[in-house]
């Protein structure tokens, strides 16, 4: 178990609270430095944004399901009727 | 899309259908059937019909085209009209999620070591996906999957942006916790 630290000023909490904002780019660019200050002096929470940021990469790579073929039939059906 | 099809914007076949062109309803259909799908079983129950969502969507798209407004695409009014339809048969907790996010976050392995490897493969994560509830793979859906905005998304759910970025950001700890439980054979 590791214990929450105060880096760049940050507390880990705090680091916690922005990760999935700053992993989408919508912190502000000062804010967005003291995580990355914070991640480069914090080995717990550069572990977990790196693995926040895989499960969301791997959640967009995921192919995008096709309208089975019977679903599009049905469909095309009621919308006629 | 065709190359064809793309070439007409989704306004244009909004329009028509306005009008009363059923061809240009039917083009606007086949063009977002499969995401409204997939939207559909993503954020209604799992024994939910999905193909009945489908069908009150696209009737509610062609009685509403002529008051349509929107300049861009199509997606985020047809997968608002599809959380209307999803309501109607399953209306929503108002609650809120009041569970600590450090706990949550504990649960996805923050502030507990490990190596940091997860299961990305396609598999392990549809089977995580899978396993979350409605109101997650909603809101993954919508910015992780059809990379919606948060303002776009907020129009969906009817959610405010706040709540929209907050719910996300829960919805990724409880899919990364679920990632972690498939790694361990759970």
């Amino acid at each position: 178990m590791e214990s929450e630290r105060i880096v760049a000023g940050l507390h880990c909490g705090e680091v916690l609270a922005d990760l999935s904002e700053h992993l989408d780019g919508r912190l502000s660019f000062d804010r967005a430095g003291r995580i990355d200050e914070h991640l480069d002096g914090c080995a717990g929470c550069r572990r977990f944004s790196g693995e926040i940021t895989a499960a969301v990469r791997s959640l967009r790579q995921l192919p995008d399901e096709p309208l089975p073929p019977d679903v599009e039939e049905r469909l095309a059906e009621a919308l006629l009727g | 899309m065709t190359a064809d099809d793309a070439r007409v914007s989704d306004e244009t076949l909004i329009g028509r259908t306005a009008a009363g062109d059923p061809s240009a309803f039917d083009r606007l259909v086949r063009r977002h059937q499969a995401a409204v799908y997939r939207f559909a079983r993503a954020a209604a129950p799992a024994d939910d019909d999905a193909l009945e969502i489908l069908r009150e969507t696209f009737l509610a798209a062609r009685r509403a085209a002529s008051r349509h407004r929107d300049e861009t695409s199509a997606r985020p009014w047809l997968l608002a009209l599809a959380r209307q339809a999803i309501d109607r048969r399953h209306p929503r907790s108002r609650e809120a999620d009041l569970t600590p996010l450090r706990e949550l976050a504990r649960a996805a392995g923050w502030q507990s070591g490990g190596d940091g490897a997860i299961d990305e493969s396609a598999p392990a994560v549809e089977a995580a996906f899978a396993a979350l509830p409605p109101e997650d793979r909603e809101i993954l859906t919508l910015c992780d999957r059809e990379y919606f905005t948060v303002d776009e998304a907020a129009r969906v759910t009817g959610l405010s942006d706040a709540a929209v970025r907050t719910r996300l950001h829960r919805a990724r700890l409880r899919l990364l916790a679920r990632l972690k439980e498939g790694d361990h054979g759970e």
